[in-house]
């Protein structure tokens, strides 16, 4: 059997203008080009591309419209740990609630904003495995976020697999909707759990910054 | 304390800021896009309106056109509240006649006092 080769013509030149700076590789097996988010990431595309990523306790929602072919990927986490009746941020409202809604946002928004339209979204959601030791499901917590929010949108899940104690490798096909994922039983969670902690701090380092504001004239 | 008139599509982020506004005080009026907020703002005044960028049947920067022509609105302060962040956008925001630009993830303390300050 003779392998695929790339495409003379690889779907780089025909990227969404947000993700031109974001490197992929042609995949000989799956014969198709991959792009490899990481934590805080999202990727959307109209071409045959794969989105992949290795998941902890972070979520991914993979987004499509199906019949504007346009769909694409998230991968985050909450920033804060929610103990039962500790701080919830700012009068009742957690950090948490922002960032997740922001995270979830800006791949919605650029789905519609290639062609796709609320009413047709077909949403998948993957991850929240408790892979970190200690009192707090920190997965488990995101998969709640997740379902919430989808909830209060008004959006519908059609597909999911979440929870569990392993990490997973899992892929994504907007073109088809079609979700490959792998439990990862092999690889240390140490791993993981660092890439995940590092992205959690920076996270939380983000919210002291907060939402730039820029007024066009003189407030004092 | 204000009318303020919150514009977005994600009924979540709506929740959000008028539970922010309303712990502040404020009275809130909600529009779930920009043509919604239109015909809100034909038969009410607001002190104030905050409206997302990215929204079905009229987007914010649409919006705030519109509300210009309406003798009502030609001076009320808008704001965004957008995940869109670039130089482009956001000068297409100044010139249809915005009077500043917040950037997502929605943060209480900032929004509160970026109100504090356009409302004087």
């Amino acid at each position: 059997m003779t392998k695929a080769t790339r495409p003379a013509t690889p779907f780089k030149h025909l990227r969404l203008p947000e993700f031109g700076h974001m490197s992929s590789y042609w995949d000989s097996v799956q014969n198709v080009e991959v792009v490899r988010i990481l934590a805080g990431e999202y990727y959307v595309t109209h071409c045959q591309e794969m989105i992949t990523t290795v998941l902890g306790s972070c979520i991914s929602a993979c987004v499509r419209d199906k019949v504007a072919n346009i769909g694409g990927m998230n991968h985050f986490m909450l920033p804060e740990e929610n103990r039962p009746g500790g701080d919830q941020g700012h009068r009742g409202l957690s950090a948490d609630a922002a960032y997740g809604s922001y995270a979830m946002e800006r791949l919605i928004n650029c789905v519609l904003k290639y062609g796709g339209r609320r009413e047709n979204l077909e949403i998948k959601i993957f991850g929240g495995g408790r892979i970190m030791g200690g009192m707090t499901d920190i997965g488990l917590q995101n998969i709640n976020f997740v379902r919430s929010y989808l909830r209060t949108e008004g959006l519908n899940i059609a597909a999911e697999d979440v929870g569990g104690d392993l990490p997973r490798r899992m892929a994504y096909l907007p073109a088809t909707g079609k979700v490959l994922v792998k439990r990862l039983r092999n690889v240390r969670s140490e791993t993981i759990i660092k890439q995940e902690s590092a992205y959690r701090d920076d996270l939380r380092r983000s919210e002291n910054r907060g939402g730039e504001v820029e007024l066009f004239g003189d407030f004092g | 304390m204000a009318t303020i008139l919150v514009v977005d599509d994600s009924a979540s982020m709506r929740q959000m800021v008028e539970f922010t506004l309303k712990e502040a005080g404020h009275q809130v009026m909600v529009a779930e896009d920009g043509q919604a907020a239109l015909n809100v703002a034909k038969g009410a005044s607001a002190n104030l309106v905050i409206t997302d960028v990215n929204m079905p049947n009229m987007d914010g920067i649409t919006l705030i056109r519109e509300l210009r022509t309406l003798p009502a609105y030609k001076f009320t302060p808008i704001l965004t509240l957008t995940t869109e962040s670039t130089t482009e956008k956001k000068m297409e925001g100044k010139d249809a006649g915005a009077t500043g630009w917040i950037v997502k993830p929605f943060n209480p303390e900032k929004l509160l006092a970026t109100v504090n300050k356009v409302l004087g």
